[in-house]
């Protein structure tokens, strides 16, 4: 499936948010989001700024326990992109955010923002699967070509929740909110799970 | 005249040791300790055990990329990183910057390295096996390569010898495949892995053990009196123990050495060729370039050991051309830089396992499981030679599996909190053979920025290898399979290359014939008998089993028999 038909469905599934002209646009997309990726530094918007917050928060909302905003998860998300991922990355990963920009992400409510991020699950888990069929295939240094000549960036929906997940889980508040934190173990035991334990975290 | 008398005896010792790396340390340990004076020269930075891991004692939110490589350490690192995540924050430094010492890859070679204190010793995985009596014996009943000089009865007194020093946990298993060693308490396994353990043997009589692994499970008094303490499975060992807790060369040899007072070491200081008296028929000391400065200096003594790590070794016997030796120190059988060994990985399997949901681990154990070489073992025959061991171990899935799980939302966030279920992985090390065609040599035109010709490695995997990748896949799965374990997944990752093993090593081989050989059994360079290679190069096959434990017992054979010759004057 190629990007606008993806974007399609995405209107459909939400009922026509987009307007025609923005399906339009779609056409010379792909070529715009290479061009501002490559050359440029990675760097987002104010608007698609917010819209990695909310989606990190979406993913790690707020709950007894804090959420990915008040950890820091935002800026960790862009940190991360910009200090750790190379260009194939930062390229999927803005090619996936224009997408979301497109479907007017922030004037949406909040279950039709769930809507979208359900449908990008979706997509992903499918991209994945075929990512996974190329590693792990019977290796014998014949494929080596093959592995060069594939430099796509995993894609967005992966990165940003494997960010978030990664930024709020190792985080001080996260932590200590989420697990029982034990920095110097001291000694190596089976032991029996109590019911409602949390995991432990060293 | 006075002045350059007076230098010369400054600069001159007992011994020589080339590297503070696993082997060096060692080599280091048991000359001083024999009452020589030692001089061992590093080319890398000054650590300093414990006060310089910096990172050892930092929390997780304290790691600011949270263990994921930075696209300059990526680039700085090209070589380093393909071994995996270790150039990270958490042990990046203790790895050598490959842009600054580039080598050439005529083809592809995976060289991990550690220029620094200690060398690898630093962050090796720990893992102890001996090799077994059938891994001496194979070249020679099957024709490949040549036939080791030493046998398993050679060794084995110096295998009890090291593990001791070391102090190495472990089980006994009364196995011919794998031979007991001198062991501390072994750690546990988990409670899926005894079930798997169990399963093994029903199906297939195959034994399963727990990792054999340089951590001090229970100090005894001469790990203690070097400062070092029991483990407090934190494993995090990459960053360097602050308890001196696994054995490295900082916490162990170097130490040790020191408490003779009879070592003095030089760092930042490249050694880049052994000077060869014509005369006298011997080498004589080594010439070294500093790194910061590039000032050159010479050093003498009686004895030099090499222990620069196997492709280093090589590439400074090359280096050392003389009238004697047009072809590089040593070269007479031109063997020197070839047959390259390595133990090739990257290929296993991984599944989940139903059940086992109120067990639980506490602590974090730096150690895994080792499912011994069982094939060409007992009756087993296959279309390839030799075999693999398999690493490995189960563990219950912490966030990181909301990765690629599906949902998003406050209850996926709490699900996150618990544990989840029991995964379990293992991958093999394979034995690689020896083979004359996998070299690397110094390039003839190209220098690096002191002057010293680069390393150009010319290597991969032959016809064995690649049977056994399938096979080594193949057979993980299987075993998964007969367990129960469910969502079995195969790989055979294809970009692995030679050297990605970590574990490099032939370049130097050991033989009886000075024809085929560079050095004999007692890793004596053969035309200059004075010179002693201790590190991996000598290894004349490879075994699976991880091999430095072997460099170090075959170390401490070869320091005892120096010191002995020194005095009768033989060398
Ligand atoms: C991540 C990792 C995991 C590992 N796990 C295991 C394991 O579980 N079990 C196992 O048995 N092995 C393991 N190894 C391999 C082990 O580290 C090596 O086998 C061992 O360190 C080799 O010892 P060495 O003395 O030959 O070389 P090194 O330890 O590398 O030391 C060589 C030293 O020589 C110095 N040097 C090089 N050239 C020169 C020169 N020209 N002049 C002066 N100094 C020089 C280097 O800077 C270095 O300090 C692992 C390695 C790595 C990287
Ligand atoms: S696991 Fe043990 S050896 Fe490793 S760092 Fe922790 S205390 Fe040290």
């Amino acid at each position: 499936m190629n990007r606008r038909d993806v974007i399609k469905n995405v209107a459909l599934m939400l009922g026509g948010a987009f307007s025609a002209p923005t399906l339009m646009a779609m056409n010379h997309w792909e070529n715009a989001t290479q061009a501002h990726v490559n050359g440029t530094a990675f760097s987002l918007s104010s608007s698609q700024r917010t819209i990695v917050a909310e989606i990190a928060e979406l993913i790690l909302p707020k709950t007894d326990t804090p959420g990915a905003k008040d950890v820091g998860v935002p800026a960790f998300i862009e940190m991360m992109m910009k200090d750790c991922y190379a260009q194939a990355e930062q390229q999927s990963f803005m090619e996936g955010l224009v997408l979301i920009e497109q479907t007017k992400f922030l004037d949406l409510n909040e279950s039709e923002r769930k809507g979208v991020l359900k449908y990008l699950e979706q997509e992903t888990k499918a991209e994945m699967v075929a990512r996974q069929m190329k590693q792990t295939k019977m290796g014998d240094n014949d494929d080596h070509e093959d592995i060069k000549k594939a430099p796509k960036g995993l894609p967005f929906w992966r990165l940003i929740k494997e960010l978030t997940l990664l930024g709020y889980f190792t985080s001080e508040e996260g932590i200590k909110a989420s697990f029982e934190y034990v920095q110097i173990p001291g000694k190596l035991e089976n032991i029996k799970l109590q019911p409602n334990q949390k995991a432990y975290a060293y | 005249m006075y002045l350059n008398i007076k230098a010369t005896k400054n600069n001159t010792f007992d011994a020589i040791v080339v590297g503070s790396g696993m082997t060096g340390g060692f080599a280091a340990k048991e000359l001083t300790e024999k009452g020589l004076t030692v001089l061992m020269i590093e080319r890398g930075r000054e650590i300093k055990h414990p006060e310089d891991y910096d990172t050892a004692m930092k929390q997780p939110w304290e790691i600011e990329h949270r263990g994921k490589i930075t696209a300059h350490s990526a680039e700085e690192h090209w070589a380093n990183k393909r071994f995996g995540n270790l150039v990270n924050e958490e042990a990046g430094s203790f790895f050598t910057d490959d842009k600054a010492n580039p080598y050439i890859e005529k083809r592809p070679f995976d060289w991990i390295r550690a220029y620094h204190t200690g060398g690898k010793s630093m962050h090796w995985g720990r893992q102890s096996y001996r090799f077994n009596k059938q891994d001496f014996e194979a070249n020679a009943k099957e024709g490949i390569g040549i036939d080791w000089p030493i046998r398993y009865e050679d060794l084995a007194p110096w295998y009890t010898y090291v593990e001791k020093f070391v102090g190495v946990s472990g089980q006994k298993e009364g196995l011919d495949v794998l031979p007991d060693g001198d062991f501390l308490p072994a750690m546990p396994l988990f409670a899926p892995e005894l079930h798997f353990k169990q399963k093994m043997l029903e199906k297939f009589n195959r034994p399963v053990t727990v990792g054999r692994v340089a951590n001090l499970s229970q100090p005894q008094a001469w790990h203690t009196k070097l400062g070092r303490a029991s483990c407090q499975y934190r494993n995090k060992c990459v960053r360097g123990c602050p308890y001196g807790a696994y054995y490295s060369s900082l916490s162990g040899a170097i130490p040790a050495a020191n408490l003779t007072k009879r070592l003095t070491m030089l760092h930042d200081s490249i050694v880049a060729e052994i000077i060869y008296d014509e005369q006298r028929q011997k080498a004589t000391g080594v010439r070294v370039i500093n790194q910061q400065t590039k000032q050159v200096e010479e050093y003498f003594a009686k004895i030099i050991f090499l222990n620069a790590g196997a492709m280093n070794t090589a590439a400074l016997l090359l280096n050392s051309k003389s009238n004697r030796f047009q072809q590089g120190l040593g070269n007479d059988s031109d063997q020197v830089g070839r047959n390259i060994m390595d133990h090739h990985l990257g290929v296993g399997a991984t599944a989940s396992i139903e059940g086992f949901l109120d067990d639980y681990v506490y602590g974090q154990r730096p150690n895994a499981l080792y499912i011994p070489r069982f094939r060409n073992w007992g009756n087993d025959k296959q279309a390839y030679l030799r075999g693999f061991g398999y690493q490995g171990g189960a563990s219950r899935e912490g966030w990181n599996r909301g990765v690629n799980a599906d949902g998003f939302g406050g209850d996926f966030k709490q699900n996150l909190t618990k544990p989840g279920q029991w995964t379990i992985g293992f991958g093999g090390f394979g034995e690689v053979l020896p083979n004359p065609a996998n070299r690397m040599y110094l390039d003839p035109n190209r220098t690096d920025q002191w002057g010293i010709p680069m390393i150009v490695f010319d290597a991969a995997f032959g016809e064995n290898e690649i049977a056994m990748r399938k096979d080594m896949m193949n057979a993980a799965m299987e075993m998964m399979d007969a367990a129960g374990f469910k969502n079995i997944t195969g790989y055979n990752r294809p970009e692995v290359h030679l050297g990605l093993g970590i574990h490099e090593m032939g370049t130097a081989r050991m033989g009886r014939d000075p024809k085929t050989s560079v050095l004999n059994a007692f890793n004596q360079v053969h035309d200059c008998k004075n010179v002693f290679v201790t590190d991996g190069a000598a290894m004349t096959s490879s075994s699976c089993v991880n091999p430095s434990i072997t460099y170090m017992a075959l170390t401490a054979r070869a320091a005892d028999y120096a010191v002995k010759a020194l005095k009768k004057r033989e060398l």
